[in-house]
Order: C-alpha cells, then sequence, then structure tokens
C-alpha cells in the first residue's frame, strides 16, 4: 500500500503524501521515556488518554460510520506510513488489519535503533481505547514486524486479550 | 498504531501531556533525554564529530524529507550556519488541522537542539514568531555579541525581510547565544 492517502478518511491532515520515517525514532524514544520516568502503568495512561483525547476525530467517526469507517481509516492511515505492507479485510461482523510489514518496526531496524520490548503492546492499548471511545472492541495478536488488528462491535463474542499473544519487539 | 504522518500532531499533544503529568521539567527532560540523547542520537553524533558541515548533512537532509517543497533555506559559513524557516512543516501542520495542546510548541526545536549544541560547543540567536516564520543561527560557544542584522548572512533568504515579519520584539521569542529552551530575552 503505498498510493497516496485517501486524506478525506485521515483527521489531520499534510500536505505531503506520506510522514518521514525517521519520526518513529521519536516514537520509540518517548515510549523509552515514559515507561523510565512514569513506569508501565503511566505508559499505558499515556496511550490510552491519547487513544481518547488526540484521536477523538477519529472514534468519533468509528462511532457513526462503524465498521466501514474503521476500515476506510486504516486503509488511508497506512498509505500515508512509508514501507507499511498491510490488507485491510472487512468481514460481516469484524474489520482485520494484517500487518505483513510494519513500518515502524521495520525502520527502526533498519536504523539501528534499540527498539522499546514493549513497542508492539501500544497498539493494543491505543487501539482498545480508541474502540471503546467508539462503541467497538479490539484485539491484538502478533507483533514484532506483522499483526493483525481486530475491531468488532462491542457486542460481538471475541476472546479476551492475553498480553502473552502480544510479542515482545526485537532489534 | 501511532503513525509517523501525523508525528507532530501526537507530538505536540505529548507535550501538553507530560506538562499535565509531571509540570514544566518533565517537559524540558523529555525534550533532552528522549529528542536529544535517544531519538536524534544521529544528529548529535554528526554535529559533535563534525561541527558546521555535520550540522549541514543533519538539516539538509531532514528538512527535504520533512519539507519538500523547501519551505527553509539553509546558509552556512566557517563560522556560522543559519536556517531560514519561511513555511515551517511542522509549526503549518499544526495551524492548517487547529491542534494546540501546549502553550508554545516552536519550543520543543530549542528544548532539544539548545543541549544537543551545547555539548558540541555551539550557542543559538534564534526568534520564533509562533506562525510558521523562524530563525537560526549556531555560531561556536566562544561568539559574543547580539543578533547578525538582518540579510548578513542569508541574503534576501532571510525571514526577517518578509514584509509579515513583526517588527514589534514582543510578538517574537528571542533567543541570543543561547542554549536552553527557557532563556527567552525579555
Amino acid at each position: 500500500m503505498s498510493t497516496a492517502p485517501a486524506t478525506g478518511d485521515l483527521p489531520y491532515v499534510d500536505t505531503k503524501p506520506q510522514g518521514s520515517a525517521d519520526f518513529y525514532f521519536a516514537t520509540n524514544a518517548t515510549f523509552r521515556f515514559l515507561l523510565r520516568r512514569l513506569g508501565r502503568e503511566g505508559w499505558i495512561g499515556y496511550l490510552q488518554e491519547l487513544g481518547r483525547g488526540y484521536f477523538a476525530p477519529v472514534n468519533e467517526r468509528w462511532r457513526t460510520g462503524g465498521l466501514p469507517a474503521v476500515a476506510r481509516y486504516w486503509r488511508a492511515f497506512f498509505a500515508a506510513e512509508p514501507g507499511a505492507e498491510v490488507e485491510v479485510r472487512e468481514l460481516p461482523d469484524r474489520v482485520e488489519v494484517c500487518v505483513r510489514q510494519c513500518p515502524a518496526i521495520r525502520h527502526l531496524r533498519a536504523g539501528r535503533r534499540e527498539i522499546v520490548r514493549e513497542y508492539c503492546q501500544h497498539c493494543y492499548h491505543l487501539g482498545a481505547a480508541r474502540a471503546e471511545a467508539a462503541g467497538l472492541t479490539m484485539r491484538l495478536q502478533g507483533g514484532n514486524g506483522t499483526c493483525r488488528h481486530t475491531f468488532a462491535a462491542a457486542t460481538t463474542v471475541l476472546p479476551p486479550q492475553a498480553m502473552a499473544d502480544i510479542a515482545e519487539a526485537t532489534s | 498504531m501511532i503513525g509517523c504522518y501525523d508525528f507532530c500532531g501526537h507530538y505536540e499533544w505529548t507535550f501538553g501531556w507530560l506538562e499535565r503529568v509531571g509540570g514544566h521539567g518533565l517537559v524540558r527532560d523529555y525534550w533532552n533525554e528522549a529528542i536529544n540523547h535517544d531519538s536524534q542520537r544521529h544528529a548529535r553524533d554528526l554535529i559533535r564529530n563534525e561541527g558546521i558541515p555535520g550540522m549541514l548533512k543533519y538539516w539538509g537532509h531532514t528538512l527535504l524529507e520533512e519539507s519538500p517543497d523547501l519551505g527553509f533555506h539553509i546558509s552556512h559559513r566557517a563560522d556560522v550556519f543559519r536556517i531560514d524557516f519561511h513555511d515551517c512543516p511542522s509549526r503549518g501542520f499544526l495551524l492548517r488541522n487547529g491542534l494546540n495542546h501546549y502553550r508554545d510548541y516552536c519550543d520543543h526545536c530549542m528544548g532539544w537542539t539548545g543541549p544537543m549544541l551545547r555539548e558540541a560547543g555551539y550557542v543559538i540567536d534564534h526568534e520564533h514568531n509562533h506562525r510558521g516564520q523562524c530563525w537560526w543561527e549556531m555560531r561556536p560557544a566562544s561568539a559574543t555579541g547580539g543578533h547578525a542584522a538582518p540579510g548578513s548572512v542569508a541574503g534576501d533568504k532571510d525571514v526577517r525581510l518578509r514584509p509579515d515579519w513583526p517588527l514589534d520584539p514582543a510578538r517574537l521569542d528571542r533567543y541570543c547565544k543561547a542554549n536552553d529552551p527557557d532563556a527567552k530575552l525579555p
């Protein structure tokens, strides 16, 4: 997915089609700083507040637009992330975001950065907070470069999230 | 997932969150520890090892990637490295999208580059107008005196020659031979 994003499906729009991958260095460094200074619970709290606050416009679109809006968002999102290889599947009761190549993990490795081992958990803590705000539920399986995000209506019965199902990131 | 496309948006949101949780000191520590010493360590290494040529390599690459429309201009001599931002890609993103969770997003640049350049032996002259225009001059730490005259380093690319550049210093945040984000001139 390397075409220009459908920016109408993104809440915040830039003038260039894709972001600068070096910013993944800053996200990884931010996680390291927060984990060191505020601990795991502080880091999770940051992600949850980010999900409910900064991403509020997305959450509202998901709340009103349902799963089709979720699918449109993730297609637009990953089209704007350099190096992403992602398939977004729309199933009757859920949307699956199948990440074949995580652009962040890829670039952090290419840049020889020490990746925070909890890195992949951020997608769950952030995504679950966003989903809950939108009346949805979210699960994450995999990590360390390839993973699957599942978004479904809150009434859909999904197995509980096991944190062991989220792989530790390695450099 | 936290993406890089809208990085400046969640980066700015993070400043506000850090200040609420841990006060101004935590924001300062974040800029220095997470950005200067971790995220941007490639910039630190280049500039500490190569000085002004290293600045040219770092900012020449990163600004072209962030601002392919060339909303900036770089000037350099043996004794000074200067950047004029006519359309800051980072501040511009926030303005265009109406994002404002921290009192002065522009402070983050001095927040991480100030300590980085101090460690490399340089001081900074700088002004920003909060609207996406600013200028920077980096000189060896032995430099003295006030700001260089408009146009004396960057010629007609000097952002201070723009018709919309504020003439009233009170509308600018200003630094002189500084390295600390809190060392704004009164």
